[in-house]
Order: structure tokens, then C-alpha cells, then sequence
């Protein structure tokens, strides 16, 4: 089956390539990446109370969110979004996990509650005031391109723009040798239903039924500096938007089911 | 594109309450709590349980080795009640692995297993060899075990906004039918008992030290339970109750405090009547989410109050399973379904005072009736609606 | 002007800023006798749980938040650092 959505807004961001612009003109080519590693984003568009709250996987969030939009033009209350997390807050688990394992009494609750797989998701709701409905997802290794064919699925089943924000953060403790994730990876998309678009290029999606997937690699000079985190299966994908030319790849849905994605 | 009614061709749930709907109906009938004082874990706080039996004794079969842990063993224990796996696989040979859709719905999957393996690293601080499997220490460890354990290929999925999760997965699954990504979904959700959500909630003070007593003016707060459940939706089968309609929402509030007017819960609510076609005075019986905590329970009784005729019934079902956190909306589906099906709207259990915010909807007593219509609440952590609407098969 | 924080005040509003993460809040600008919740500082009632829990750790006696005179406890810094001074266990 194809979806086909139109793509308004785009945005990334990792601590070498600190946003799309960057980020774009180093997978292209047309700049080396940066010498210096930025900082973690901070998530201006929370309260106070809610800002000094939000752990990593917040801050990255809501700062591709927040660029997406930007990019598209939309008022971020007016989107429902799909949030997709391959491990949701690593340092929280492993925080859960050690505090349980010695003085489980003494339990943060400020972290037990940032410890749902939707916190991200919450926080960017309350920041934006937005009650439209968001979701949270997971599929292991094949997190970003089953996110994607949600966020897809969303728009053209309701004719509305959807928000997609995908992200990962760095694994801590015992739990890393597990669940092996470096750095802060996050990339947010703006889809809309192809006759509303405000801008021309646009997504065909097309599920596979294969006897084993071989996903497009990742080739550009952005990929060594984000392949280490969980979330980096997307590259190729956002390899591809940043080209101006069509271009065509292929994601991995599952071990026997592929994502054939046409950006035109 | 128009929301169109799925059917359920099969549906099962393993609660504290009982395994399997023969014995959840009983349960419910009887009115016995499936609620034992907490025994989980080496230090455990002072509160109630909704403990599943068995499952320390019971690994996953030896080719699902790679999976076993508490949460995936109680998902199989619900894909192996009620021949449910047999329906999920009937589906996989009518229409093909890689069209039946896996849509799960977890708050903290198989969290459990990182907890062990933390309290048993090994002197260099390195998991013990037993846990070193990676899949199960992430949130889809779920989803990809039922995948796995069904057989199937296509579009697989955990969904994870804590108490909505696997209310949602209705949703997510309408729409991949919708647009022909698949032609048929298992969706479902299961939680167990772990040390994070235990003490997590305790930290919150949102745990009761008494069973738990959804809608008393007395109540003091949540009883955690485990529980499993999955259902089949098709879009076409000559019988099975139906999925008519869903709404999704968010509070844009608080990560851990409901709206206190339910705003976004209002506009689930109508959401989920308009894509059915329906008014409140259509339903017959609403499961709510009911948690016994303070605020959840004054919120959704004003709400319940405000929009629903003296008509509606309306209960918790929290006291016979306690609160089963992202698998409470497929137990609490689950349990609408056996009430249309049976026609027994359940009352409430341990409700003895109704709190003031309480209308003539909400029920004490179980109530034996005609019932064609039922709605389904869960409300999350992070301010995650979801309503779901369902018919009775005719 | 801010009354001046007393030694045990100073080390509670230092505990306070670093448990709650405060941001741009320096501990001795804290005034003791203005109000911690809401118009104050801005804390809520999760940040009070938290904090129960920080004290807990550090002078080792539990608040309890069914407590009739936890309004009046946790008024202000002043407040809470003499509730702090008449339970404490720890040195």
C-alpha cells in the first residue's frame, strides 16, 4: 500500500550537526561538520517549573518540535505529533534500576514521573497548550521508519498536518552494554495531506513484504558522527531530503518488511 | 477518510481478577476481588495488589527463550487463554503474516528484567549472563515478542503513553486498516508488577495501604496490578462485537495531575461519540477509569455527571483487578465487551459513599439489563486521553 | 530587602535550589520569610514530595504529607529550616 503526505517542515539536530541547516549542508557535502560539539538545546517553550524538570530526552524533543514547526509555518498547538523512541529516557532506567537495587524508598518521584516513554510527548503538549492527541511509540530497531508510517498514516486518515519528532539520547550505566545508544539524536517532520501543502516536496510510501530487508545505508559525512546512537537508522532518510533532487530509499519495518520511500 | 466499525472476532484478558473471560465474568458476577495485600518484591510497601499466579514458575516455551521475563510471560499466558493465539493465527493464514498488524500497548514493558539485572550485576558491574538479552530490556520488547510468538511479518508496533497505551492501540490499528496497510490487527497490551512502578507511585503518594475504593468520598489512592489482554479486528467477519469509534486527546496540563475540568477528556469524549455516530444517550454502560485517586476520580465523576443521562451506568472495575497501568484500557475494552456480551454492567467495587462529584450514574450494585452500546476510558500520565466506543454483535 | 538566611536556612536553600534543579536562583537570594509555593518560588506540590524526599536523605526524619501543619511547614524557608531544626536525626 502508498501513502502519499507532503513534507512542510524539516528539522534535526545532534551535538555535531545542531540543527537541519548544518545538518543539511554537511550531508550533502558542501561543508565539512562542525570542530566543536554544542550543547544540549534547552527547552525554551516550557514553564519554569517544567523546564528545570525536563531531562535530555525533553530538551531534544521539544527543540527539533519546536524547529519543525517553525519550518512548516504552523502553530504547534494546532498539530497532533507522534513522538518515536527506540529506548525512551536511558538515563532515567538506569537511574530507576540503581536506586531500586539499593534504597528502592527513596525513589525521585519528579524522575519517576519524566520516567514514562511520553514524557517528551507531555511536555511538549503542555509547553504548546496543545490538545490535540499526541502518541508514543517504540519498535526497536525499527523505531523511525514505523514512526513514520504512524505520523503518515495519522495525516491521510484525518486530512490534517501531523507532527513527527523522533529522538534518542545516551545510554547510562549498566544498562548501556543493553541497550547501546551515544549522544543526543533528534529529527522532527512536519507531514500534511498533499492538496494542503504549502510547500512541494512530498513522501510516497510503500510498504514491502521482502525475505529480509537491506536497508539504504547511510553515506554521507554526517553518518560516522550520529551512527552510534539508537536512533540512527534515519539518516538515510534525511540524506535523501537533503538533497534537492528526487530521490528514492528503502527503511527497514521490520526483519521481513520494508519501508520504499520515494522523496520527491 | 470516515472511521469505519472493525469487528472483534476474538478477545481475551488475564487479570488478577481470573484468566481468561469465563472467569473474569464469574468474577465480575460474584463480585470477588482479584486484590491480595502486596507481597511483590523483597521490601514490600504498605498496599494492595493485583497479582497474576504463576508466572515465577512458568518460563516461555523453550523457543521463545530469547523474550522470557515476567511481562512477556504473562503476554503469553493471555495469547494461550481463550484460544486467542489460534484466532491471531487464523487471521495470519486468511489473510497472510505480513497483513496482520501487531499493535501493543505497555507503560513499562519489560522493565522488570533491568531491574533484576541490576540487583544481580556482577562483580565487574556487568549484567548477569542470564539477562544479556537485549530485547527485552527496551520498551518493544513486547511488541516483538508477540509478533514473534504469532508468527507474523507486517507492521509491528509498542505504544507506550503510560495508562492510555493500550486504548490507544485501537486507534493506531483503525487507521493502518484504514489506509490497507494491513487487513486485519492483534492489538493489546500488557503490564507487570515491577519495582518502578511500585515504589514510583509511592514516591507520588498516589498508593492506597487499603484495597482501593474508586469513587469513595474515603478513597486513598491507587492498587497497582499486572494484567494481559489482545484483541482481533477485522473489517470484515460475519460476527464479534464492534469497534464503532475512538477519541484521542491531551490535557496540555500537568505530566502527573489530570485537567482539573477533564478538558482534554471532554474532547476524547465527543471525539469518540462523533466518529460512532452516537449521543450520550446511547450508552448503556461506561467502564471509567476509576483509579481511586483523588483527583482521576473527581474529574471523571463531575464529567460523567455533566454530559451522560441518569440512564448511562457508569463504573470502575479497579477493585477487582487493580490499576494495570498501560493494559488497563485492553482489560478495561475487554471487560465492556463481556458486559454487552453477557449483559452485566459491573458496579463498583468498595464503593460504599459515592463522592460528592458523583451523578445516578455511577453504580455500586452490578446491573443485569439490556446494554447495545459501551464506552471505555483511560487517562494517563502526560495528560494522554483516550475513549473508545463499542457495539454489540447484531 | 530580603531578611538575612541563617546558617541552617543557607544550607536548606541550597538543598532546595540543587534538589529542584532552580534555575537562575541563587541560595542566598532566597528570602527566608517569602512564601516557597506558588508566588514564591513557583513550587508545586510535586516539588514538595521531592523535597520531602531530599530532606529525608540528608537529616535523616521523614515529613509526612498528611501532616495538618505541612501548610504552615512549608510556608517558608524560614519555616521549614526550624521544622527541619526540631526533627532532624543526623547531625
Amino acid at each position: 500500500m502508498t501513502l502519499r503526505v507532503a513534507i512542510e517542515g524539516v528539522s534535526f539536530w545532534a551535538s555535531r550537526l545542531p540543527g537541519w541547516e548544518t545538518a543539511r549542508a554537511v550531508m550533502t557535502g558542501e561543508q565539512p561538520p562542525p570542530e566543536a560539539a554544542s550543547t544540549r538545546p534547552s527547552p525554551t517553550l516550557l514553564a519554569p517549573t517544567e523546564r528545570r524538570r525536563a531531562p535530555d530526552t525533553v530538551a531534544v524533543a521539544l527543540e527539533v518540535a519546536a524547529r519543525a514547526c517553525e519550518a512548516a509555518g504552523r502553530k504547534p498547538s494546532d498539530l497532533p505529533s507522534v513522538f518515536a523512541s527506540t529506548h525512551g529516557d536511558l538515563a532515567i532506567s538506569d537511574y530507576m534500576c540503581s536506586t531500586l537495587a539499593t534504597t528502592p524508598a527513596l525513589i525521585s518521584p519528579i524522575k519517576f514521573h519524566n520516567s514514562v516513554h511520553n514524557a517528551a510527548a507531555g511536555y511538549w503538549s503542555i509547553g504548546t497548550g496543545s490538545l490535540a492527541p499526541y502518541t508514543a511509540i517504540s519498535s526497536y530497531l525499527y523505531t523511525f521508519a514505523e514512526g513514520l508510517v504512524e505520523a503518515a498514516t495519522q495525516v491521510v486518515c484525518e486530512q490534517r498536518p501531523v507532527l513527527y519528532v523522533a529522538f534518542d539520547i545516551e545510554a547510562k550505566g549498566a544498562l548501556a552494554t543493553m541497550a547501546s545508544s551515544r549522544g543526543l539524536l533528534g529529527a522532527a517532520l512536519v507531514l500534511a495531506p498533499v492538496s494542503q501543502a504549502r510547500q512541494h516536496r512530498s513522501l510516497m510510501l510503500t510498504t514491502e513484504s521482502v525475505g529480509e530487508c537491506h536497508p539504504t545505508p547511510a553515506r554521507s559525512a554526517a553518518a560516522p558522527l550520529v551512527a552510534d546512537n539508537a536512533l540512527a537508522p534515519c539518516l538515510p532518510f534525511f540524506e535523501a531530503l537533503a538533497s534537492s533532487q528526487p530521490r528514492t530509499l528503502s527503511l527497514a519495518l521490520g526483519r521481513q518488511m520494508a519501508l520504499n520511500v520515494q522523496v520527491n | 477518510m470516515q472511521t469505519r466499525p472493525l469487528r472483534i472476532t476474538a478477545y481475551t484478558l488475564c487479570s488478577a481478577a481470573g484468566d481468561g473471560r469465563a472467569a473474569t465474568l464469574a468474577a465480575l458476577r460474584e463480585r470477588r476481588t482479584g486484590l491480595t495485600r502486596n507481597d511483590f518484591g523483597a521490601s514490600p510497601i504498605s498496599t494492595w495488589i493485583g497479582r497474576v499466579a504463576g508466572l515465577e514458575t512458568q518460563p516461555l516455551p523453550a523457543e521463545f527463550a530469547n523474550w522470557d521475563c515476567r511481562n512477556n510471560r504473562l503476554a503469553w499466558r493471555g495469547l494461550t487463554t481463550d484460544r486467542f493465539i489460534d484466532a491471531a493465527r487464523a487471521a495470519r493464514d486468511r489473510y497472510g503474516a505480513h497483513r496482520v498488524a501487531v499493535v501493543m500497548g505497555t507503560s513499562t514493558s519489560s522493565i522488570g528484567a533491568s531491574e533484576e539485572a541490576y540487583a544481580r550485576l556482577d562483580p565487574d558491574g556487568r549484567y548477569p549472563a542470564d539477562l544479556r538479552r537485549p530485547i527485552i530490556h527496551t520498551p518493544h520488547s513486547l511488541g516483538d515478542f508477540v509478533q514473534y510468538a504469532l508468527g507474523l511479518t507486517g507492521l509491528s508496533v509498542t505504544v507506550a503513553t503510560a495508562c492510555s497505551s493500550s486504548a490507544k492501540v485501537f486507534a493506531q490499528a483503525e487507521r493502518l486498516i484504514r489506509t490497507g496497510l494491513a487487513d486485519a490487527a492483534v492489538v493489546g497490551g500488557v503490564d507487570s508488577l515491577c519495582g518502578s512502578v511500585l515504589f514510583g507511585f509511592n514516591s507520588l503518594e498516589l498508593v492506597s495501604p487499603e484495597p482501593c475504593r474508586p469513587f469513595d468520598v474515603e478513597r486513598r489512592g491507587i492498587n497497582l496490578g499486572e494484567a494481559a489482554g489482545f484483541a482481533l479486528l477485522e473489517k470484515q467477519a460475519p460476527r464479534g462485537e464492534w469497534l464503532l469509534g475512538y477519541g484521542e486527546s491531551n490535557d496540555a496540563h500537568h505530566m502527573s495531575t489530570p485537567h482539573p475540568e477533564g478538558v482534554g477528556a471532554r474532547l476524547a469524549l465527543s471525539d469518540a461519540l462523533a466518529r460512532a455516530g452516537l449521543q450520550p444517550a446511547d450508552i448503556d454502560y461506561i467502564n471509567l477509569h476509576g483509579t481511586a485517586s483523588q483527583k482521576n476520580d473527581e474529574v471523571e465523576a463531575k464529567l460523567v455527571a455533566d454530559l451522560f443521562p441518569a440512564t448511562t451506568c457508569a463504573s470502575s472495575t479497579k477493585g477487582w483487578t487493580g490499576h494495570t497501568l498501560g493494559a488497563a484500557g485492553i482489560v478495561e475494552a475487554a471487560i465492556s465487551l463481556i458486559a454487552l456480551e453477557h449483559q452485566l454492567l459491573p458496579g463498583t467495587l468498595n464503593l460504599r459513599v459515592p463522592d460528592l462529584a458523583c451523578g445516578p450514574q455511577i453504580q455500586r450494585d452490578n446491573v443485569q439489563r439490556e446494554a447495545s452500546h459501551a464506552l471505555s476510558f483511560s487517562f494517563g500520565f502526560g495528560g494522554s486521553n483516550c475513549v473508545l466506543v463499542f457495539g454489540r454483535d447484531r | 530587602m530580603s531578611a538575612t538566611q541563617s546558617a541552617g536556612e543557607r544550607e536548606l536553600a541550597e538543598l532546595i535550589v540543587t534538589a529542584l534543579n532552580l534555575e537562575g536562583v541563587a541560595p542566598a537570594d532566597i528570602d527566608p520569610e517569602a512564601p516557597l509555593f506558588k508566588t514564591g518560588l513557583g513550587l508545586d506540590s510535586i516539588d514538595a514530595l521531592e523535597l520531602a524526599l531530599e530532606i529525608s536523605k540528608r537529616y535523616g526524619f521523614q515529613l509526612r504529607s498528611d501532616d495538618e501543619n505541612n501548610v504552615r511547614i512549608f510556608s517558608s524557608l524560614r519555616s521549614l529550616a526550624a521544622h527541619i531544626e526540631q526533627n532532624r536525626v543526623t547531625a
